[in-house]
Order: structure tokens, then sequence, then C-alpha cells
């Protein structure tokens, strides 16, 4: 299942990082080109929905500090997602702080993804989000990476910090937890 | 919506739907969809969440990313620095009083050890100091203080240490095969002789007494 495409795609990272370290500033413009978009969305898959950019940015930031660390064992957009969900992970506990502090009682997940209705206008767009906002958040980011950005089961795995098999459990399962809300 | 039995095709549906599929696996996949109303409604279901995960994400402003990234300024080369001629002069320097003193030291070492010591302690031992030293020590130790100018020469011939009479520079031994170093080779020679004739075990027995005594004749019978 190797991917001549993908397999260039990280060459062409792999180039441009060389290039940026040379004092090409404008190889980080195209870095930040390719990969914003799919920061993007699986910031908003895992449920994010404020500053987004503000995300996406600290995510670019984080990385170009430490790309001298980064030997190439994954692509570079894996290592992204990675520094991504460390940060998403960051704002969430933050976020549980601040709620506990101010005792607000807020919904679950699924609730969550209910402020979003406005935007969406298709009734079956609307369906597929509040399944997916079911998920328990492991599962959204398995889903989400493997559904929206066509990651393997081993990028997976090295971008939430699991195992391969665990991966394609996680990924089955909410594939299964979606379909059986769709048919309710 | 049900799932199709075969796990392994159904599994390869986000990677259809993402063309990361090579030509042949591809064509297999393909042909099981065409023939599988649950993969097909399945791949369904994965194109409207991913055209729904899609339109849901905000566009990011990419100058605003680019703007707070750091700066990587090209890395300068590195220039090694100009070695100082001078700094080779001292090192030469250092290295030549090092050699010369280091091969003085050795040679001087070896000087305090000469090979004519060792052959006169396998002479007869002379035992310096006793009351029963002869008198032909006594002329091999005037003789060696004429050569040598300290009386400590001759006493290092023997076993110094041993002797409670014997100086700090007798026992250590380096003052007189100073001394003994510079005799020629006749006045070694001349040494040797006499030594030769020492008697070496000086003689602890008291010497033997002819003691005469002369018979009176009385004749106290014929008194």
């Amino acid at each position: 299942m190797s991917n001549p495409v993908r397999g260039s795609d990280d060459q062409r990272d792999l180039d441009l990082i060389a290039r940026w370290k040379a004092g090409d500033e404008r190889a980080a413009t195209e870095l930040v080109e390719r990969h914003s978009a799919a920061l993007a969305r699986f910031a908003v898959s895992s449920g994010e929905r404020s500053d987004v950019d503000e995300l996406v940015q600290d995510t670019f930031v984080r990385a170009f500090n430490s790309l001298d660390g980064f030997r190439g064992e994954s692509s570079f957009r894996t290592w992204l997602f990675t520094i991504e969900r460390r940060l998403l992970l960051d704002r969430r506990r933050t976020e549980k702080r601040r709620r506990d502090r101010t005792e607000l009682q807020e919904g679950d997940s699924a609730t969550e993804y209910d402020a979003l209705d406005s935007v969406v206008a298709d009734e079956t767009q609307r369906r597929l989000q509040d399944a997916v906002g079911r998920l328990s958040p492991t599962q959204r980011e398995v889903f989400a990476l493997r559904v929206a950005e066509g990651l393997s089961y081993k990028e997976i795995a090295e971008a939430v910090g699991t195992t391969e098999g665990a991966a394609r459990v996680h990924y089955h399962n909410a594939m299964r937890a979606v379909k059986e809300f769709l048919d309710e | 919506m049900n799932d199709c039995p075969n796990a392994d095709l159904r599994d390869q549906l986000p990677d259809l739907l993402h063309e990361r599929l090579d030509v042949s696996v591809r064509a297999v996949v393909m042909a099981h969809v065409d023939a599988c109303d649950d993969c097909r409604a399945e791949l369904e279901l994965l194109r409207g969440i991913h055209g729904m995960l899609v339109s849901r994400t905000p566009r990011v402003d990419i100058n605003y990313v680019v703007n707070a990234l750091p700066t990587r300024a090209a890395r300068p080369i590195r220039v090694a620095p100009r070695r100082r001629i001078w700094s080779d002069w001292r090192i030469a320097a250092a290295v030549t009083v090092l050699a010369v003193g280091g091969g003085s030291f050795a040679v001087l070492r070896q000087g305090a050890i000469p090979a004519v010591d060792t052959a006169r302690l396998s002479q007869p031992m002379i035992v310096p100091g006793t009351d029963s030293m002869s008198s032909g020590a006594n002329r091999v130790a005037q003789n060696l203080d004429s050569v040598g100018g300290a009386s400590g020469t001759a006493r290092g011939l023997a076993p110094a240490p041993q002797s409670p009479l014997a100086s700090a520079d007798d026992q250590s031994g380096l003052a007189t095969t100073a001394h003994l170093a510079d005799l020629n080779e006749r006045e070694l020679q001349a040494l040797l002789d006499q030594i030769d004739q020492l008697q070496a075990v000086p003689i602890t027995e008291p010497e033997p007494v002819t003691i005469r005594v002369e018979s009176k004749k009385s004749s106290p019978e014929g008194a």
C-alpha cells in the first residue's frame, strides 16, 4: 500500500526543511502552505472551535523552533500532527481548569458541536457532524486522521501516541458508532 | 447500514478515498466495491464525512502563521582561528628544554649506579668504624680522602647504612659514587689492589698469649 506520491511529498518536505536551514525563508512559507489546511482540519475535527489560526500558528512555531530535532523518521506532516495534538491537550486542560474555576457546567462533546449548527446548512452534514461529535476524543482523533487526512494506521499511531493495532480498533469502533447513530 | 464481512477490503476504503492504493490493489478494491452494497454505502459515508470535515474547516491565514515563525539566518562558515607563530616557538622551546633536561637527568642517574660499585661489593666486606679495622683499611680511606675530599668515600665501599657512624651522604650513596666516578682507571686499579690486601674480616677472637710459668724447686719435705 505504498504510495509514491506520499513518498515524493515527504522528500519535498525534507528538501524545504534543508533550504530553510540554509536561510531560505520562502521554504518556510511553502511548508506552511502545504500543511496548514490539514492542521486546521485536524483541529476542527478534534473539537477545536475557536482560534484555529492561532493553534496552527503555535504548531508551526514550535515545529520550526525544534526543527533541528526532526530526524525524518516519520513524515513532516505526522510530526506536525503530534505537536498540534499536544497543544490541543494543553488547551483542553487549561479550558477545563477555567471551567472548574467558574463552575460552569457545559455539555458533552455532542453539545459542543451543537454550537456550530448555524454554520452547517445541510441536514445530512449536520447529522454526520453529530455522529462524529459523539465519538470519544481518541476515536475522533483517529477517525479524523484516517478519514479526513488518509493517514495509515502506522502514521496515526505515531501522531496519537498509540500502537498501530489500537489505532485500527479505534477506527473501526468509531465507524460502527457513526453508523449506529445514523441508523437511529 | 451493515458491515461488509470482508474486513480487509473494508479497511482499505479510506485509502481508496485518498488515492493511496497501488494500481493493482486499487483495481481489486474497486471491483469489490462495485459488487458489494455495504462497501459502496460505507465509501459514500466516508466521502460525506470527509466533505463535512473539509467544509467546516476555516481557511488559515498563511501570512499570519509565517510572520510568527523564527527566522533562520544561514549559518556562518566557521573560520578556524589563525595559529600564532610565537606559540609554535614556545612549544618548540618547551620540548627542547624537556629533552635536554630529561636526558641530563637520565645520564646522571645512570652514573649513580656504576658497575664498579657492584663489583666492589662482591669483594670482602669492610666494616668501618670498628676497633679492629686494620691499618690497611685506614690507608685506603686516607687515599680516597685525598682523591675525593670526603672521608665518607671509603666507608661507602662497605654497606654504609649498617654503620651507625655513617653520615647522611653516605647513606644516600650518591655522593660516594660521584667521587668514585672521578677516579681514573689507574687510580681505581690501585685502590682495588689495596683493598685486596686488606684483611677483610676482623679477628674477633683474642690472640693466643703464651704465659711462661717457671717452676720453683723447693724441698719442704727435706726442710
